[in-house]
């Protein structure tokens, strides 16, 4: 199995529960058509709970297109994925939403919070999709934003607010429901290097504290060196896997 | 980069941005649409109305006529007119009469039978079949002076239908003369008296034996000189001497006699009949025997005194025999005395009446011209055969597709009229024509101006409001372009375009759009117009021949026009926002916002606003001094002060807002603004109409639009600064609901995100819905203020009329024999009614008859009398004071002893207690009032306004006031007092002087008695209401002679005249008196059960039954019954409003179909260019259903805030009008649902299909797109 297969390879301790696991994976764009794309070719991939994982490769390897199945963004043509030990390929679609809803959390680089919407308003808005009280969501989206130190930008645009701070309301948008898994496409990638290392702290304390997993695609050494792995794609394909030199596992030994 | 790039970019943009380019277009497209349609409507229903107008006349373009009183035309008359106007392409004589028909059980008092002549010109088109629309051959169908053809009008106001099988049999009565030869009369001898003291003989007078001789023998008496002489005196009764060609007198006698017979005349001279003339001849008897020839004294009437000297001529005695003195005419003098014969005709065919051509020239029945001919003759012996009443003139066919230049047809016509003789009237000494031009034509030609300036100034407000949708669809549609590419600008701006470049590129795109939109929108419209006028063809009733479209070609070019600067204009100002946009806000995705505090060139456009405002509130008191002053409480009571209150307040206010929203926020400062805005209007018409303004008959329509739009303006605005507390609010309720949180938190912020845009779209629904719901509320609560009033006063449910006074056959009544018909019926109000329908002595004289000045061809009008006696107002009460009142009948004007109402509000009560002394005044005899200096023509002449009168309750003539009138005065000076008449007739003025002619003098002239009109019935209340003649103007059949109404007098004169009572004795027009002809009918049912309309069959059906029921009892199968139910009388007046209504709906069709096309626009860009957002909603977990609910909310609730808007406003508008006519308000709850069904519809369609495709987007793929 593709577990025993990393555990042997890599020699990772197998202590904690995979929360997510993905085999065979493959996605072509314009299926079936002249102008097809192979986009993900037979991918296998485990990620453990807790695990902080960067994903990196050159333009075009497919990177993205992997956060996306993971995500649920985007419908994968073959394989299989598993995540909080559910299988994925046999949900509908409204099942899929609440299952993304409330499993996954999103952080994307261009930070793709609602314009129209205040940071807590962003904040609390999954919590109302998943059918919480206002009130209560309205309560938790502030104490979480006032944990990420934006207590003082509760009521603010999106367009009033500098990149960082957007991409900490991103972040407690994709905390507040606790999700199994956030997946992060270049978080960084729009920011200055000051606040790209202020955001990755916040990660790695989310990681630490809440044992949140989390999967990075990144195309910033420096960012992804500061996960626990880091998978190399090539081409569609995971072509080697490597551990970052802040791996609390190894610090742990 | 220059003009070259600019035009790559806007081409790309146009190529590749699809949906959103198409949108733009259609968005062009549909104003055009409205412009092009709203233009032709306009047009279409100008000409449809003159067309209505004129289809009555055909082709004919004027006609000679008879004049009244001499000559008549015959068939040689064609030529000469021929003569006089070369260029007519068709000229036919007709000649005319009106009969009472009856066909079945269905009577018409009063049917046009024409002759005319089987072979009429071409030019004035074909009879067409009603069923086959085959054209007719009146050669084949006309066989005989009993076969007729009836017009389709005629045919179904008769109840025939196309199933009717015909020939069918129709009775009718023609007026048959008889004369009888009469006897001259003869002076009787025996009425000679002797004058003793101018007598100097004994005589021997032997004249006991006979009458018819005079024997007289003289003889000197002792002592006496020997003239001899005797006279005779005698007294004349009056003799027009017109009627006689000479005198007779028949005597022998002895030779030496002489006689001289004097005559008095009229004008004080004399004649005498002698044979004393020429004292040189012998004196001869026989001289005395020849004809004395009377041709001389033919205008002169003998009156007076009459002698007869009879003289010795030598003092011997003589003796003397007249047997006979006498009137002789060389042709018989015949009397003659007409009886009414019924004649069965035949109608062998029933031609089209909606057809245009010489069809629709006629709504009665047409005859062989000689067979009218002969009709007419039994009527008039004196008249020849060879005569018709006019002759008709086409000067071009076709008159329904084009038009005939009014100049030229003025031009023939005054030829003709130049072309015809003089005559000179012998009495008068003025001249006259002998034959009168006339052109109904030329007439119309100038009323549809006037009226048509009324209509248009309506219609192209109202198009000018709806237009204004079509505006905002495009504003908004292009402001969506801007806004949709802050981020394209950005980038451009960031690759090195200038600020000119991208406004020159957006350009070229507006243009683009604009020309396309132009074109199809000028398609559109085309369509748009053939429909409205297909649907005006339906209202006017005129049949789709007359009805064309309207479409001239300025109209179109400039409609196009305006849809293309339209469409750049509005694009011009978003473009130069879009070129100075901040390229790092831009790029980064930052919207631009304009909250922030206002510029200095605001605030100085808002000083010029303010001053601007305070100066036209000024106007009122300072500069025109002709209004008073808003300071005073008089300054607020009239409509024209509000129009500058109006306008003022609204300028002021804006500036206001301006200046201030450089100092506190901008919210605040356009709250303050929107709500005095709207604050005014609602002002003017929730309190003002009710309460401060006690006469709104000035309403013109500028005022009305004015008080719209501001209410419209000031609404939409107030609503749209006030957008983000009610998103809110909305948000609040939303996110408390399960299954819509997430729509809930998303939906209401997209709307106050995008404030423009989305106000701009509810704009689109709040005007269309203010107009709609404004009239949906007008006709519900006309109609219940109307019936409110009826039950209220005690109103009759049913009229019924017979087509003549009842059987005069003891031990028979109608109105018992009514009680029997159902026991439900609890009271029947017998009315003798008369009305002369072509007996001009029988006229109303409006100027005193006996005057050298009356001239009747003005001066008649032909009103109908009524008698109304206190038995069917007051029953057993003695006076109004007594509660035994039987009937509460309302009067709208007062006689002078109780004075006029105070015009703000009179309670019913009131009313009704000031109407019930008036009837107590009306049925003292002894009570007169004096007459007023006040005519008809105050009301006709030019200086008076259309808006002076009345039309909103055709009650009358308002403008006036009666203390403002002089009393008018005789020769002495002394006050003019006459006894008074009520009247329902809308066109005489209160206090006016009228003559009713009583009776027909032995010599065939009325004698007049001079009334005043005291009273005017109520035509909105019990007792007026049903005999009101208003409720004929919107009936099927509008005739003019019924709509002018009647004058009612009190018994005591009603028993003075031939026609309503037995004055004259039995004649055939007397009446005994309890012979009724018009019965109001109280049933125990209310007024809208449909009981009443089986009681009003029965009725029908007792009376209209031959041999059968009434016919029976009263002996004759020529009665008919016609039943009119008042709750359908009621429901028919209200049609006219209802006409006017359905013009409306055309312009609200077209802005709710705008509305709806801009909200599928609107949803359509908003799905697009947010695919983005939709991306993210659905990663962070929004379900599809909930995906496609936010799209659909936020149309919903954009539309709702549009319909809430127009509600508000509508209603409040229509509470101005309800408190105007005293009506409660009635809300057409109905309509409004159907609205917000409406608006849901279109909310969810247009909605739907892209929400569906919305939902459908793989979030990773919508997350990619970037604007």
């Amino acid at each position: 199995m593709v577990i025993t297969d990393m555990k042997e390879e890599y020699g990772i301790i197998e202590d904690r529960e995979p929360i997510l696991i993905i085999s065979g994976l493959h996605k072509r764009y314009s299926e079936g058509k002249s102008n097809e794309v192979h986009a993900i070719r037979g991918l296998d991939l485990t990620v453990r709970k807790g695990d902080m994982m960067a994903i990196m490769g050159p333009s075009g390897c497919g990177k993205t297109t992997l956060l996306n199945m993971i995500g649920h963004l985007d419908r994968r043509s073959e394989g299989k994925i598993i995540i909080d030990n559910i299988d994925t390929s046999r949900l509908s679609d409204g099942k899929m939403t609440s299952f993304r809803r409330d499993k996954i959390g999103f952080i994307f680089q261009l930070f793709n919070l609602f314009p129209f919407l205040s940071a807590v308003e962003n904040v609390e808005t999954p919590l109302l999709l998943k059918g919480i009280k206002a009130g209560v969501a309205r309560e938790q989206a502030k104490m979480l934003l006032r944990e990420l130190g934006m207590g003082d930008r509760l009521y603010h645009l999106p367009s009033e607010l500098s990149g960082g701070q957007q991409q900490r309301v991103a972040v407690a948008r994709a905390l507040i429901t606790d999700p199994a898994i956030i997946l992060g496409d270049e978080p960084t990638g729009d920011l200055d290097s000051t606040t790209s290392t202020d955001v990755m702290k916040l990660f790695r304390r989310i990681n630490q504290i809440n044992q949140q997993t989390l999967v990075l695609v990144t195309h910033n050494r420096w960012i992804a060196e500061q996960c626990d792995y880091i998978v190399h794609m090539t081409d569609g394909k995971i072509s080697h896997f490597e551990q970052g030199p802040f791996n609390k596992e190894e610090n742990a030994k | 980069m220059g003009l070259k790039s600019s035009f790559m970019i806007a081409a790309r943009s146009l190529l590749r941005r699809k949906t959103k380019n198409l949108s733009a277009i259609l968005a062009v497209t549909l104003g055009v649409t409205l412009l092009v349609g709203i233009q032709i409507t306009t047009d279409t229903l100008e000409n449809s109305f003159l067309t209505s107008l004129l289809q009555g006349e055909g082709e004919v373009d004027f006609s000679v006529s008879n004049s009244t009183t001499t000559g008549y035309l015959t068939a040689a008359d064609a030529e000469t007119i021929s003569d006089i106007v070369p260029s007519a392409v068709g000229i036919m004589p007709e000649l005319t009469m009106e009969v009472p028909v009856m066909v079945g059980s269905q009577y018409d008092d009063s049917v046009e039978l024409a002759g005319i002549s089987t072979d009429y010109p071409d030019a004035f088109g074909s009879f067409y079949d009603w069923q086959t629309g085959e054209e007719m051959h009146l050669d084949a169908l006309l066989v005989s002076n009993t076969t007729i053809i009836l017009s389709s009008k005629q045919a179904e106001k008769l109840g025939l239908t196309e199933e009717t099988m015909l020939p069918l049999n129709l009775t009718t009565e023609f007026t048959n003369t008889t004369g009888t030869v009469v006897e001259p009369p003869t002076l009787s001898l025996a009425d000679w008296t002797v004058e003793e003291s101018y007598t100097t003989v004994l005589y021997d007078l032997n004249s006991s034996s006979s009458y018819f001789s005079l024997n007289l023998e003289q003889s000197p008496l002792p002592g006496v000189v020997p003239s001899l002489v005797t006279l005779f005196k005698m007294n004349i009764s009056m003799l027009d001497l017109s009627d006689f060609d000479y005198l007779n007198v028949t005597a022998t006698g002895t030779s030496n006699i002489q006689v001289l017979l004097q005559f008095s005349l009229d004008d004080g001279s004399n004649f005498n009949v002698t044979n004393l003339e020429d004292a040189s001849l012998p004196v001869d008897i026989d001289t005395l025997n020849a004809a004395f020839d009377l041709s001389p004294y033919a205008d002169r009437t003998l009156r007076g005194d009459a002698f007869l000297v009879v003289m010795s001529a030598d003092g011997m005695p003589a003796s003397i025999e007249i047997s006979e003195i006498a009137f002789e005419t060389s042709k018989p003098v015949i009397s003659y005395s007409s009886e009414v014969e019924r004649t069965t005709l035949q109608v062998v065919g029933i031609f089209d009446s909606k057809h245009p051509g010489i069809g629709s020239q006629y709504s009665g029945a047409i005859l062989r011209i000689e067979h009218v001919q002969q009709w007419l003759a039994l009527q008039d012996r004196e008249k020849e055969f060879d005569r018709v009443s006019s002759y008709l003139v086409a000067l071009q066919t076709d008159h329904f597709t084009s038009e005939i230049s009014e100049d030229y047809l003025q031009e023939q016509v005054d030829i003709v009229e130049a072309a015809i003789p003089e005559t000179v009237d012998p009495d008068t000494g003025d001249s006259e024509k002998i034959y009168t031009v006339s052109s109904a034509r030329l007439t119309f030609f100038s009323v549809a101006e006037i009226i048509m300036t009324l209509l248009s100034t309506m219609l192209t407000a109202l198009g000018l409001l709806i237009t204004i949708t079509g505006v905002l669809l495009i504003t908004n549609v292009q402001l969506m372009n801007v806004e949709d590419r802050e981020f394209q600008t950005g980038v451009m701006r960031a690759v090195g375009e200038n600020r000119r470049g991208i406004t020159m590129s957006m350009l070229i795109e507006n243009v683009f759009q604009g020309i396309l939109g132009g074109i199809f929108g000028l398609i559109g419209g085309l369509g748009f117009g053939q429909t409205v006028a297909n649907y005006l063809a339906n209202i006017f009733g005129t049949g789709e021949f007359s009805v064309q479209p309207v479409v001239s070609q300025q109209v179109v070019i400039l409609s196009v026009l305006i849809g293309v600067v339209l469409g750049v204009v509005t694009g011009v100002l978003p473009a130069l926002r879009a070129s100075r946009v901040n390229i790092v806000e831009a790029l980064r995705g930052i919207k631009v916002t304009f909250e922030e505090k206002s510029g200095r060139n605001l605030v100085l456009l808002g000083i010029l606003a303010t001053a601007g405002g305070v100066f036209v509130l000024l106007i009122n008191g300072v500069i025109d001094t002709s209004y008073e002053g808003i300071w005073l409480t008089e300054g607020w009571n009239t409509l024209d002060e509000w129009r500058n209150i109006l306008i003022g307040s609204g300028l002021l206010f804006t500036g206001l807002g301006m200046v201030l929203s450089r100092f506190i926020s901008r919210v605040k400062a356009l709250n303050i603004t929107a709500f005095a805005v709207w604050g005014a209007p609602v002002f003017l018409f929730v309190v003002a109409m009710g309460e401060w303004i006690p006469d709104i008959s000035g309403l013109a329509p500028d005022i009305l639009i004015i008080g719209v739009a501001e209410i419209v303006i000031g609404s939409v605005l107030l609503v749209s600064v006030n957008l983000p507390p009610l998103m809110r609010a909305l948000r609040t309720f939303l996110v408390k609901i399960r299954g819509v949180k997430g729509v809930g938190q998303i939906a209401p912020a997209l709307i106050s995100s995008h404030k423009t845009r989305s106000t701009l779209t509810f704009a689109i629904f709040a005007v269309i819905l203010t107009l709609n719901v404004t009239v949906a509320t007008l006709v519900p609560t006309n109609l219940s203020s109307i019936i409110e009033t009826e039950e209220d006063s005690r109103g009759v449910d049913l009229i019924v009329s017979l087509n003549m006074p009842e059987a005069n056959i003891t031990g028979l009544s109608y109105t018992e024999e009514l009680y029997k018909i159902d026991s439900h019926i609890t009271d029947v109000i017998g009315f003798k009614t008369y009305k002369s329908l072509t007996d001009y002595q029988r006229y109303l004289a409006l100027a005193d008859p006996y005057s050298s000045d009356f001239d009747y061809e003005t001066d008649l009008l032909p009103l109908g009398y009524g008698v109304i006696t206190t038995e069917q107002i007051r029953g057993n009460a003695t006076d109004s004071f007594d509660s035994n009142w039987r009937y509460d009948f309302y009067l709208s004007s007062f006689p002078d002893a109780i004075g006029q109402p105070p015009v703000a509000d009179v309670t019913d009560e009131q009313l009704n207690s000031m109407s019930k002394q008036a009837w107590d005044l009306f049925f003292a005899s002894a009570y007169t009032m004096p007459a007023y200096n006040v005519s008809l023509s105050d009301l006709m002449s030019e200086d008076r306004d259309l808006n002076d009168i009345d039309f909103t309750s055709f009650s009358g003539y308002s403008g006036y006031e009666l203390e403002d009138v002089e009393v008018l005065r005789d020769e002495n000076g002394s006050v003019i007092e006459n006894p008074i008449v009520f009247t329902d007739s809308f066109l005489l003025p209160l206090g006016m002087q009228v003559w009713i002619p009583m009776n027909t003098s032995e010599s065939g002239f009325p004698a007049y008695q001079a009334f005043t009109i005291a009273g005017r019935l109520d035509s909105q209340r019990a007792g007026g209401f049903p005999l009101s003649s208003f409720n004929l103007l919107s009936g099927d059949d509008f005739n003019f002679m019924d709509a002018l109404g009647n004058i009612y007098m009190n018994e005591y004169w009603a028993n003075q005249t031939s026609y309503l009572a037995e004055a004259d004795g039995e004649t055939s027009t007397a009446r005994a008196p309890e012979q009724y002809n018009k019965f109001l009918i109280k049933t125990t049912y209310a007024m809208d059960d449909p009981q009443i309309q089986s009681i009003a069959q029965a009725i029908e059906e007792f009376t209209n039954t031959d041999d059968e029921g009434y016919r029976s009892l009263a002996e004759d199968n020529f009665y008919v019954a016609s039943t009119t139910i008042l709750y359908s009388k009621i429901e028919q007046s209200m049609e006219m409003i209802q006409r006017v209504v359905s013009f409306l709906q055309i312009y609200v069709t077209f802005g709710l179909v705008i509305g709806a096309v801009g909200m599928t626009v609107i949803s359509v860009r908003n799905v697009s260019e947010r695919k983005r957002e939709i991306g993210m909603m659905r990663a962070i977990g929004f379900p599809r259903t909930q995906v496609m609910l936010s799209v659909l909310l936020e149309l919903v609730v954009l539309g709702i805030i549009g319909l809430a808007i127009g509600v508000v406003n509508g209603v409040l508008i229509s509470v101005g009008f309800a408190n105007m006519q005293g009506a409660t308000l009635v809300i057409p709850w109905n309509d409004i649902f159907v609205y917000l069904g409406f608006i849901t519809a279109i909310a969810i369609a247009a909605g739907a299909v892209p929400g569906w495709f919305a939902s459908r987007i793989p979030p990773a793929e919508a997350l990619r797109y970037v604007g």
